[in-house]
């Protein structure tokens, strides 16, 4: 019934381009829109990663001097740069590590020898563990106070929680960061300043220790959806005919704000939260150092202080990859939750 | 009762343009949502360059050590000195100049760059646009902190470097805005007009786009500079931010860090002024946001 009145609900170009609708018979256009989007990533992936290798070329020093340190004679750096490869061009290098990374072969740290999978394999599962405690705590705190603020714009309940996620849209995660731990760690000594616990030890101690870094990117985070979600909800309820529709039907106010309301804002929150996932995972990078987790962004950090290319390029690679497929993963939910829209051709 | 009434009724006719803009100016300087954010910036900045011009001030560097971990409101040192015995005040201040001219410098080189990229490949479209948006592409799919820290990392720490690596957030974003603005505009009726007068590109773009896209970009900017500011503090936790006895905001709370347990207010000091400097630019992006949009 809901689903129905928001339908009816009739959007600027949603009638104006049949074309695409009718090709779309042929094939699920969900489908077509991925695989048209993962062959657009390719060019983009392929600029990310050759820009990496660009950037770490440039830089000076290589690994064998990281490696060797200060005090090592040029010749020993030279003999390294050969056993690394590293005294090769440019480009043939960088031919090197794209042609493996086409068979699958992300190759070995040029500073310890270890494989780039096992690397990854060991750190990401704390960083993804993180990333999603994150993304939890961002959603499940603004979705609430966005509805509630959005209920009556202006009351006292929407002031306050306007206010609040001002304050902590302006606040830097890592000064977040410090406040909690000196509130939580220090002060009430009830979480874990820094360190991080398996969940295979303690999945309590796993909660806790990771509580502090998810809240302190979370926070600011939940902050901005809340004033993103609430603006659009209240724009939906004021503007929009199916709110008038649904409330003639006399479905209750709660409904039409959470069923109707609150489900056509959503598109806004997912772009927002696509978009944002670039600028989360550098937040990552900064926050786990912060708090000695043993991530993806202490390896990013250590790789390219060694000028370690290959594991920069695999991390890298890999923050590119969640990125692009996030923001696909966006536009099919746009799919799932309004049925009409086609993706006939990008709209500016 | 008949001689006030045409006074009313009359202007529907000609005056009404003239009394238009004379109510928003007044409602401009009326209006606290961008009077006081932009008051207390000002505050901000004018104590940052002019206090220590003015007032004799100890120097934010090369305290002695005898007066080192002083609590705030001891004599001749307002806010306390750090573990080495520099003055904080003086610190703070000397910091927020730097903390300012990253995020000005940034945000001005976004706007330059980014701004004259974006208008250009909105206003030209085709290939040029599709070339433009594919490298902007990458670089917004790059997580821009490995560049910004590759960056630093390569150049060294130094205040021109920071604003060189922080660059590469800005230039996209403001290339962005300032495209999808441009789209906006195309098929405009002034814009049409411009083009079959037979007025130059560079001309269309520097008299009819520029103005149109600035409300945009100025908010955005504002909104921007704060994420500056806050990033140049990110910098210095990684150790590649302004080198360390020279003073910022960001590189102050980095500091700081270490001593938390024992002395909070060298973190608590300058976050309190990182976070009124954000909130500020936060808040007048907002005020000036509503006050173009509702135009």
């Amino acid at each position: 019934m809901a689903a129905e009145a928001d339908q009816l609900r009739a959007g600027p170009g949603g009638v104006s381009h049949p074309g695409p609708a009718v090709r779309g018979v042929f094939s699920s256009p969900a489908l077509r829109l991925a695989g048209r989007r993962l062959l657009a990533a390719i060019p983009v992936l392929w600029g990310v990663t050759f820009l990496t290798f660009l950037v770490m070329n440039v830089l000076p020093g290589d690994a064998a001097q990281q490696l060797l340190g200060a005090n090592a004679t040029p010749a020993e750096v030279r003999a390294l740069e050969l056993k690394l490869h590293l005294n090769e061009p440019f480009w043939v290098r960088y031919w090197h590590w794209f042609a493996g990374t086409l068979q699958g072969h992300l190759g070995a740290s040029l500073t310890s020898g270890q494989p780039v999978t096992s690397i990854l394999a060991q750190r990401l599962p704390v960083t993804f563990e993180l990333l999603l405690y994150t993304f939890l705590i961002s959603v499940v705190l603004a979705v609430p106070v966005a509805v509630l603020a959005a209920r009556k714009p202006g009351s006292l309940a929407d002031r306050l929680s306007m206010v609040v996620s001002m304050a902590g849209l302006s606040m830097a995660p890592y000064v977040l960061a410090l406040l909690l731990v000196l509130v939580f760690a220090v002060q009430l000594r009830v979480l874990p300043a820094i360190g991080f616990v398996p969940a295979s030890q303690s999945l309590v101690g796993n909660i806790k220790s990771l509580t502090l870094p998810a809240l302190a990117i979370g926070f600011p985070l939940a902050c901005f959806y809340t004033r993103l979600l609430r603006a659009d909800i209240v724009e939906q309820m004021q503007s929009e005919d199916y709110v008038v529709t649904a409330r003639a039907k006399g479905v209750a106010p709660w409904q039409v704000l959470v069923r109707h309301a609150l489900r056509n804002s959503m598109f806004g929150l997912l772009t927002a939260i696509g978009l944002n996932l670039g600028t989360l995972i550098g937040a990552l990078v900064i926050i786990e150092p912060i708090f000695s987790l043993p991530g993806i962004g202490q390896v990013l950090l250590q790789s390219i202080a060694d000028r370690d290319v290959i594991v920069v390029e695999a991390v890298v690679l890999v923050f590119a990859l969640i990125v692009v497929l996030a923001n696909l993963l966006t536009d099919l939910l746009y799919s799932v939750l309004d049925p009409r829209i086609r993706y006939g051709r990008p709209t500016a | 009762m008949a001689a006030p009434l045409p006074d009313v009724l009359l202007p529907p006719g000609a005056p009404v343009p003239a009394v238009q803009p004379r109510r928003h100016r007044r409602s401009w300087a009326q209006d606290p949502e961008i009077i006081v954010p932009a008051a207390v910036l000002a505050l901000i900045v004018g104590a940052c360059f002019l206090w220590p011009l003015i007032f004799p001030l100890p120097p934010p560097v090369g305290g002695s050590v005898l007066d080192s971990g002083l609590p705030p409101f001891s004599p001749g040192h307002f806010l306390g000195t750090d573990p080495v015995g520099n003055d904080i005040f003086s610190r703070i201040l000397y910091g927020g100049r730097v903390s300012i001219e990253v995020g000005l410098a940034v945000t001005l080189i976004g706007l330059v760059i980014g701004g004259t990229l974006g208008s250009v490949a909105g206003y030209l479209g085709g290939s040029v646009d599709s070339v433009l948006m594919r490298a902007l592409d990458v670089l917004i799919a790059f997580p821009a902190l490995v560049l910004a820290v590759a960056i630093a990392e390569g150049l060294g720490p130094s205040e021109l470097h920071v604003i060189w690596a922080l660059s590469f957030f800005s230039v996209p974003a403001f290339a962005r805005i300032a495209r999808s603005g441009t789209l906006s505009l195309h098929g405009r009726t002034f814009m049409l007009a411009a083009r079959l007068s037979g007025t130059p590109g560079r001309r269309i773009l520097l008299r009819h786009v520029a103005p149109n896209i600035a409300p945009q970009l100025v908010t955005f900017g504002l909104l921007g500079m704060g994420v500056v500011i806050i990033l140049e503090g990110a910098l210095s936790f990684l150790g590649l931010g302004i080198p360390d006895p020279a003073p910022s905001w960001g590189n102050m709370i980095a500091l700081g860090q270490g001593t938390l347990s024992v002395q909070p207010e060298l973190v608590l000091i300058p976050s309190l002024f990182l976070f009124t400097m954000v909130l500020s630019l936060n808040l007048l992006g907002d005020g000036l946001r509503a006050r173009w949009g509702s135009q």
